[in-house]
């Protein structure tokens, strides 16, 4: 399993994830999955730099569709990201059986409501997940390795 | 700016943290860009006053940016997709350069010169001195930076390499450390005649567990622990 963590995280390559995750993941890249950003030069040289060390990689959801079993076999220990829900369903969509989700950080924004301190989710991120979770998807929030694992029916409840 | 700059987290709350400080601090250059246009004024306040977080003192490289984007006339998506890629290494460069390495270091420092008989309020004096001569530094440098980047402050940042700049710190903490550790161990009213002793081990098990980074720090974080408490053990019982 050299994917490693499947994480939506607002702030992408940032402390949590670098620091957090990365000592107890020990991964070898980085690989943000975002249509947008995978098109902008700029963005990509300010995302990369919240990771000094290890490979960061930015491509765009149709091109890690492509790409998955090959990151799923290789040695290489592999964390993807995305910024928002809807491109991690996009991503996991039809491949979802077995995959476990991390919710690690969405913040407010005008049509999201709280759900965690950490979490805040519109209508649609509500749907998606529980999408996810129907295709056999295990999605759970957990901000940092050694904090609680919140599942999907607590996140989701009103 | 830089003055306004200092009260950045002024009004931080969970839910939007730094956003109302930066709008705080843009103000003046927001006032200028929309002088004819009270209307444009007010929403691009709103606009900077939502979400943003960051280290409050790398935040001045967003504040620089930012203010030279709006200047320049950048449209607003840009300028919020800047913010949102920016704000994440800025808190990591932030929080492992400062709260990991300057404060700590500098308050090793002071605590370096109380134990060698420099009086209590020098030893303090000294620490918010330098301390705020680094934090200061920084915001100035930063704002600058941004100011004279823009956009492409992300190259900038690249090479001023300031995660090279804490590792190198934090050589000197670890040193700052050692000496500490050597200096109370070995004063009259810590563990006495050992003094050179242990302060000797002391230092060698902070250099080795910097030399040998995180495989060696565990085991020489041990030894030294043992060896301190046998030392211990015998000053009881003799």
């Amino acid at each position: 399993m050299p994917v490693v963590l499947y994480r939506v995280d607002e702030r992408l390559i940032h402390g949590q994830v670098v620091v957090g995750w990365g000592h107890e993941l020990r991964p070898d890249r980085y690989i943000v999955v975002d249509d947008a950003i995978a098109e902008s030069e700029w963005e990509q040289e300010l995302y990369a730099l919240g990771a000094p060390q290890g490979e960061v990689g930015f491509v765009s959801v149709a091109d890690a569709r492509d790409r998955l079993d090959a990151w799923a076999t290789e040695a290489a220990r592999t964390v993807l990201l995305t910024r928002d829900i809807a491109s991690m369903r996009s991503l996991l969509d039809g491949r979802s059986a077995g995959v476990a989700v991390n919710l690690g950080g969405v913040h407010a924004g005008s049509d999201r409501t709280h759900a965690l301190e950490y979490l805040y989710l519109t209508e649609r991120d509500r749907m998606d997940l529980r999408e996810l979770e129907r295709q056999g998807a295990v999605v759970t929030a957990r901000n940092l390795p050694d904090a609680q694992q919140v599942p999907l029916d607590t996140i989701l409840a009103p | 700016m830089l003055f306004r700059s200092l009260l950045i987290q002024g009004a931080w709350n969970y839910g939007t943290m730094l956003g109302p400080g930066f709008a705080f601090t843009l103000l003046p250059v927001l006032r200028r860009v929309h002088a004819e246009d009270p209307a444009a004024l007010a929403s691009s306040i709103e606009r900077h006053a939502e979400h943003f977080n960051a280290h409050p003192y790398l935040a001045s490289v967003a504040l620089g940016a930012v203010a030279r984007m709006e200047s320049d006339g950048a449209d607003n998506e840009t300028v919020r997709r800047f913010k949102t890629a920016l704000r994440g290494p800025l808190g990591g460069l932030g929080d492992t350069l400062v709260w990991a390495t300057w404060l700590p270091l500098v308050a090793v420092g002071a605590l370096v010169l109380y134990w060698f008989g420099v009086p209590g309020w020098v030893a303090t004096l000294t620490f918010v001195v330098v301390y705020n001569v680094g934090h200061l530094g920084l915001r100035a440098w930063g704002l600058r930076l941004g100011l004279e980047a823009g956009r492409d402050v992300g190259t900038r940042l690249t090479e001023a390499d300031l995660g090279g700049w804490a590792r190198r710190l934090q050589h000197l903490l670890v040193l700052g450390l050692g000496v500490l550790s050597g200096t109370i161990l070995g004063a009259p009213d810590g563990l006495g005649s050992f003094g050179p002793v242990v302060a000797g081990l002391a230092v060698v098990g902070f250099v080795a567990g910097l030399v040998g980074g995180h495989r060696a720090w565990r085991p020489a974080a041990a030894v030294m622990v043992v060896v301190i408490a046998l030392i211990g053990a015998w000053g009881i019982l003799s």
